[in-house]
C-alpha cells in the first residue's frame, strides 16, 4: 500500500495518472514517477510525501486532491482510496479495480470506463461516464455509485454498466444512451433525448422529453431516432 | 549555412528528363539544381548518396490542407486532435490523426519526401481564411485552386455565352483571390443545392439560370484554354458518390475532346473513385473504372487523380454540399454545412473507411483499378486527403501499385464483395518505379503547368527527396514492405537547397512559396466592372473589400500570363 500525501496547496493543477500499479514499484522509483504541474513536467516527489506500507496493490491519496486530474485513469486492477475530493477525469478509460472518494468528485469520472467499479461518498459533478467529446461510446461496463448528488451531462453515449445516484442530478441524463442503466434515486431535470437503448430508472421528480411514448409501466423512445430506451419510476 | 549541396552517387530517376535509375551527381546552388561547374569554389556539402533512389520532391496536387472546410472539421472532431506529433520545442507543437493541424501538415509531408502540396477547393470568399492558413504550413510550396462551378457571376457568363468576359471575370477572380487555377465542384449542383436539390446528369438546368452543367464546363475550359492559365480546368465531377455516376463521368471526359493544347491536358479530372460507380444502387453497386480506364486511354488531353481512400479514419470534405448531405444520411455522422453566399458551399463529414465493409472494399479497390488500368501518363497518385484518407500512407499505394503479390495479401483482408463487384484481383499490371515517380513528382507538375517543379533537370527548384531504396537491385514485386517503409521516411527530404528532414526527423524549418496566377494582363478588366458593382449588392461584403492584397501573404510567388 502506498500513501501519498500532497505537501503543499496546489497553485495550478496537477496532471498524474496514478494507478494501483505505482504500489509494485519501491518508494524511489515511485518519487521519480513523472507528472504535469501546470506546464511544467516535474516528478511525483516533489509535489506530495509518499509513504510505503505492505504489498497490498493499492494507493491511498490522503488529503486534497480537488486539483490532481486523471487519478486511476486506464486503471485495470487494484485500488484507490481518496480520503479527500478528487479532480476531473477521475477513472477515465478505467478497465478494472475499484476506485473509492470519500470527498467529491469533479467533471468526467468515469469517463469511456469499461469495466471496475467506482464509489463516490460525496458529489460528482458534470459528465459522469460520458464519451469525451467526438468519441462515439461512453462507459461500457462497470459501476459507478454516488452517494451524494450529481451534475448535467450522466451517461451520455454510455452503452453498458451502471451509475447509481442516491440524490439528485442535472439536466440531460442518459443523451444518446445506448445501452446499461442509470439509476437517480432524487430529483433530476431533461432525461433521454436520442436515447436508443438502456434503462433509466428515477425515484423523484424529472422531465421527460416529448419524444417517449407511454406504455403500462414506462416510457419507451427516443422515437426521433428509433430508440428503444426505457425511462421508468423505480 | 551552405549555399551549394553536391548529393553524390545517387540512382537518379528522373522521368522528364528521360534518366532512368542512372548512378549520377546532382549539383544545388542557391535553391536551383545547377551544373557541376557552378559550384566549383563554393562551400560545397556533400551528401553520399551510394545505392539510395535520388529523385525530385513529391508534388501532391490535390488535398485539402488549408482554408474554412478543414478548420471546421477540425473544430467538430475534437477526437482527431488527440495524436500529439511534436511538442513545441525546436519545431511548431504539431497535432492531429488523420486531420492535421498546419504545422503537422507541413512535417509530415517534409518527412516524406514531399515538397508541394495544392489545396483543391478554395471558396473564394474564403480566400484569406484560406491564405491565412496556408501561411501557417511550414516546410512546402503550396498554391490554391479557387472554385468556379457554381458562382452566378459564372453562369450569368455562360448564360450569355460571353466568353470574354467569363476570362475577364477569371482573371479578376484569381487575382483577388490569390488562386492558382479554375477548380470546378458538380457545376449547377450545388446551386441546386441551395433549393435543397442536386443536378442529375449534364444536361439538367440549373435553378435560376438558363445554363446546364455541360456548358458551365465547356465554356470554362474555353475560357481557360484562351487565357492559357498554367493548369486546366481542375473538375470535380456531377453525381460525385451515386451509384451509376461513372457513365456521367466518361461523359464528361469527352468534353475535352473539341479543345487541345500542346503542354499539358485541357481537363483534369479529379478524385474519379468517387466517380467511378456502376450500377443503380448501394445494392447492385459495382466497379465502372474499366470503362472510365478505356475512355481515358483512348483521350490524349484529359488527366485524372486516383482519390485512393485508406482503411482507417477520414473526414469527406468537398465543396459538393449536396453529395455530403447525403453522405450524412447514409452513415449517420455528424454532418456540417458550408454557404460561401453566391458562390457556392460544402459540407464536411467524418468517415471511417473499413476494409470488411462491401461499399468501402469496393471504393478501395476502384482507386487502386484507376491507377493500374490507366497510363501512367495520365494518372496522378492521390487521396484526396483527408477524403479518402491521410495523404502519409501514399507510400502504401505506391507499393500497392507495383506489386501484385502485396495485392492478394490485401485482397484476403477485405469483404469478398470486390471479387465479383471489381476487376482488381484478375488485374496483373505491376507499375515500374519509374511510373510511380512519375505518378507522384513529374506528372502532377506537368498538369499543375510548373516547370520548375517535379525534376532533377538544370534549372529546376532543388527540391529533392533520398530514399533508402537502390532502384538497381530492388524488387518491388515481392519486396513491398521494404518500397513501403523506404517512401513512408525519405533520408534526406531537400526543400530549395535545404535540407529539412533526414530519417523522419526534422532538422530545419522553411516557409515555402504561394504560387498565383495573374492574367489579368491577358484581358480588358473594365469590361466586368459594372457587373461587379451590379452583382457585390448581393454580397455580405463591399467590393472594395472583397479579395487579398499581395502584401497580405508571406512568401507569394506571382506568376504572370
Amino acid at each position: 500500500m502506498i500513501i501519498i500525501k500532497p505537501k503543499t496547496e496546489f497553485v495550478v493543477t496537477v496532471e498524474a495518472e496514478l494507478t494501483p500499479d505505482l504500489a509494485e514499484k519501491d518508494v524511489g522509483e515511485i518519487k521519480k514517477f513523472k507528472v504535469y504541474y501546470g506546464k511544467d513536467v516535474v516528478e511525483l516527489g516533489e509535489l506530495f510525501e509518499i509513504t510505503k506500507e505492505g504489498d497490498d496493490k493499492k494507493l491511498v491519496l490522503d488529503g486534497d486532491f480537488s486539483r490532481v486530474k486523471w487519478v486511476g485513469c486506464r486503471m485495470s486492477d487494484g485500488e484507490i482510496v481518496v480520503k479527500g475530493s478528487v479532480g476531473a477525469n477521475c477513472g477515465a478509460y478505467m478497465a478494472g479495480g475499484k476506485i473509492v472518494i470519500e470527498g467529491d468528485a469533479d467533471d468526467w469520472l468515469g469517463a469511456e470506463m469499461k469495466d471496475g467499479e467506482i464509489v463516490v461518498k460525496g458529489d460528482a459533478a458534470n459528465l459522469v461516464g460520458c464519451a469525451y467529446y467526438g468519441d462515439a461510446t461512453g462507459m461500457s461496463g462497470g459501476k459507478i455509485t454516488i452517494e451524494g448528488n450529481a451534475g448535467n451531462y450522466i451517461g451520455e453515449k454510455m452503452a453498458g454498466g451502471e451509475i447509481e445516484i442516491k440524490g439528485n442530478a442535472g439536466d440531460f441524463i442518459g443523451t444518446e444512451m445506448k445501452g446499461g442503466t442509470i439509476v437517480i434515486h432524487g430529483n433530476c431535470g431533461f432525461v433521454g433525448g436520442d436515447m436508443k437503448a438502456g434503462e433509466i430508472k428515477i425515484g423523484g421528480e424529472f422531465e421527460l422529453m416529448p419524444t417517449f411514448v407511454k406504455q403500462e409501466d414506462a416510457w419507451v423512445g427516443d422515437v426521433n431516432v428509433k430508440g428503444e430506451g426505457v425511462v421508468r419510476r423505480l | 549555412m551552405h549555399h551549394a549541396l553536391h548529393i553524390k552517387n545517387g540512382i537518379v530517376i528522373d522521368p522528364k528528363n528521360g534518366v532512368k535509375a542512372e548512378k549520377m551527381d546532382i549539383f544545388v546552388k542557391d535553391g536551383k539544381i545547377v551544373e557541376e561547374s557552378e559550384v566549383k569554389g563554393e562551400d560545397v556539402k556533400v551528401i553520399d548518396a551510394s545505392n539510395k533512389l535520388v529523385v525530385a520532391g513529391g508534388v501532391d496536387m490535390h488535398a485539402h490542407i488549408a482554408g474554412s472546410k478543414i478548420n471546421t472539421g477540425r473544430t467538430m472532431r475534437p477526437e482527431e486532435m488527440r495524436v500529439v506529433r511534436n511538442i513545441a520545442n525546436k519545431f511548431r507543437a504539431a497535432v492531429g490523426r488523420v486531420l492535421l493541424t498546419s504545422p503537422a501538415i507541413g512535417y509530415e509531408y517534409a518527412k516524406m519526401g514531399y515538397t508541394s502540396s495544392f489545396e483543391a477547393a478554395q471558396p473564394p470568399i474564403g480566400a484569406m481564411h484560406t491564405h491565412e492558413e496556408l501561411d501557417a504550413i511550414p516546410m512546402i510550396d503550396k498554391a490554391a485552386l479557387p472554385v468556379f462551378g457554381n458562382w452566378h457571376f459564372v453562369f450569368k457568363y455562360v448564360e450569355a455565352k460571353d466568353i470574354e468576359k467569363l476570362k475577364t471575370f477569371i482573371a479578376w477572380a484569381l487575382e483577388r483571390t490569390k488562386g492558382f487555377g479554375v477548380k470546378v465542384v458538380n457545376p449547377g449542383g450545388v446551386e441546386a443545392w441551395m433549393y435543397g436539390g442536386n443536378v442529375t446528369s449534364l444536361d439538367d438546368q440549373v435553378p435560376g439560370f438558363n445554363v446546364t452543367p455541360r456548358e458551365i464546363i465547356t465554356s470554362l475550359i474555353k475560357a481557360v484554354e484562351e487565357l492559357k492559365l498554367n493548369h486546366s480546368v481542375h473538375l470535380h465531377c456531377n453525381r460525385l458518390g451515386v451509384p451509376g455516376n461513372y457513365e456521367t463521368t466518361i461523359e464528361t471526359i469527352k468534353l475535352a475532346g473539341g479543345f487541345s493544347n500542346d503542354a499539358r491536358q485541357v481537363l483534369h479530372v479529379t478524385h474519379v473513385q468517387f466517380n467511378a460507380y456502376a450500377g443503380d444502387s448501394w445494392r447492385t453497386v459495382s466497379s465502372g473504372a474499366e470503362e472510365i480506364a478505356k475512355t481515358m486511354n483512348s483521350m490524349d488531353n484529359v488527366t485524372i487523380d486516383m482519390g485512393q481512400p485508406i482503411f482507417g479514419h477520414a473526414t469527406a470534405m468537398t465543396g459538393d454540399a449536396p453529395f455530403q448531405f447525403t453522405l450524412h444520411k447514409l452513415t449517420g455522422a455528424r454532418w456540417s454545412n458550408k454557404d460561401s453566399e453566391v458562390e457556392g458551399g460544402a459540407g464536411i463529414v467524418p468517415l471511417v473507411y473499413l476494409p470488411k465493409n462491401p461499399v468501402h472494399a469496393l471504393q478501395w479497390a476502384i482507386g487502386l483499378e484507376l491507377g493500374l488500368l490507366i497510363d501512367s501518363d495520365k494518372v496522378v497518385l492521390t487521396t484526396d486527403y483527408p477524403n479518402g484518407g491521410p495523404f502519409t500512407e501514399y507510400p502504401y499505394v505506391m507499393a500497392m501499385l507495383m506489386s501484385k503479390k502485396m495485392r492478394e495479401g490485401e485482397l484476403e483482408k477485405v469483404s469478398p464483395f470486390v471479387q465479383k463487384a471489381t476487376n482488381l484481383p484478375a488485374i496483373d499490371t505491376e507499375k515500374t518505379l519509374e511510373e510511380i515517380i512519375h505518378m507522384t513528382r513529374s506528372l502532377p507538375a506537368r498538369i499543375l503547368g510548373l516547370p520548375q517543379k517535379g525534376h532533377l533537370g538544370v534549372g529546376a527548384d532543388a527540391d529533392i527527396a533520398i530514399y533508402d531504396l537502390n532502384p538497381l537491385e530492388i524488387d518491388t514485386s515481392n519486396d513491398f514492405e521494404k518500397v513501403y517503409k523506404a517512401f513512408k521516411t525519405a533520408e534526406y527530404t531537400i526543400k530549395s537547397g535545404r535540407i529539412l528532414a533526414k530519417n523522419g526527423e526534422l532538422v530545419d524549418e522553411c516557409w515555402g512559396k504561394t504560387y498565383w496566377v495573374d492574367a489579368t494582363g491577358r484581358v480588358d478588366m473594365e469590361a466586368i466592372k459594372p457587373d461587379l458593382e451590379d452583382y457585390f449588392k448581393y454580397y455580405s461584403v463591399e467590393l472594395q473589400n472583397y479579395g487579398v492584397e499581395e502584401e497580405w501573404l508571406k512568401k507569394p510567388e506571382r506568376i504572370v500570363i
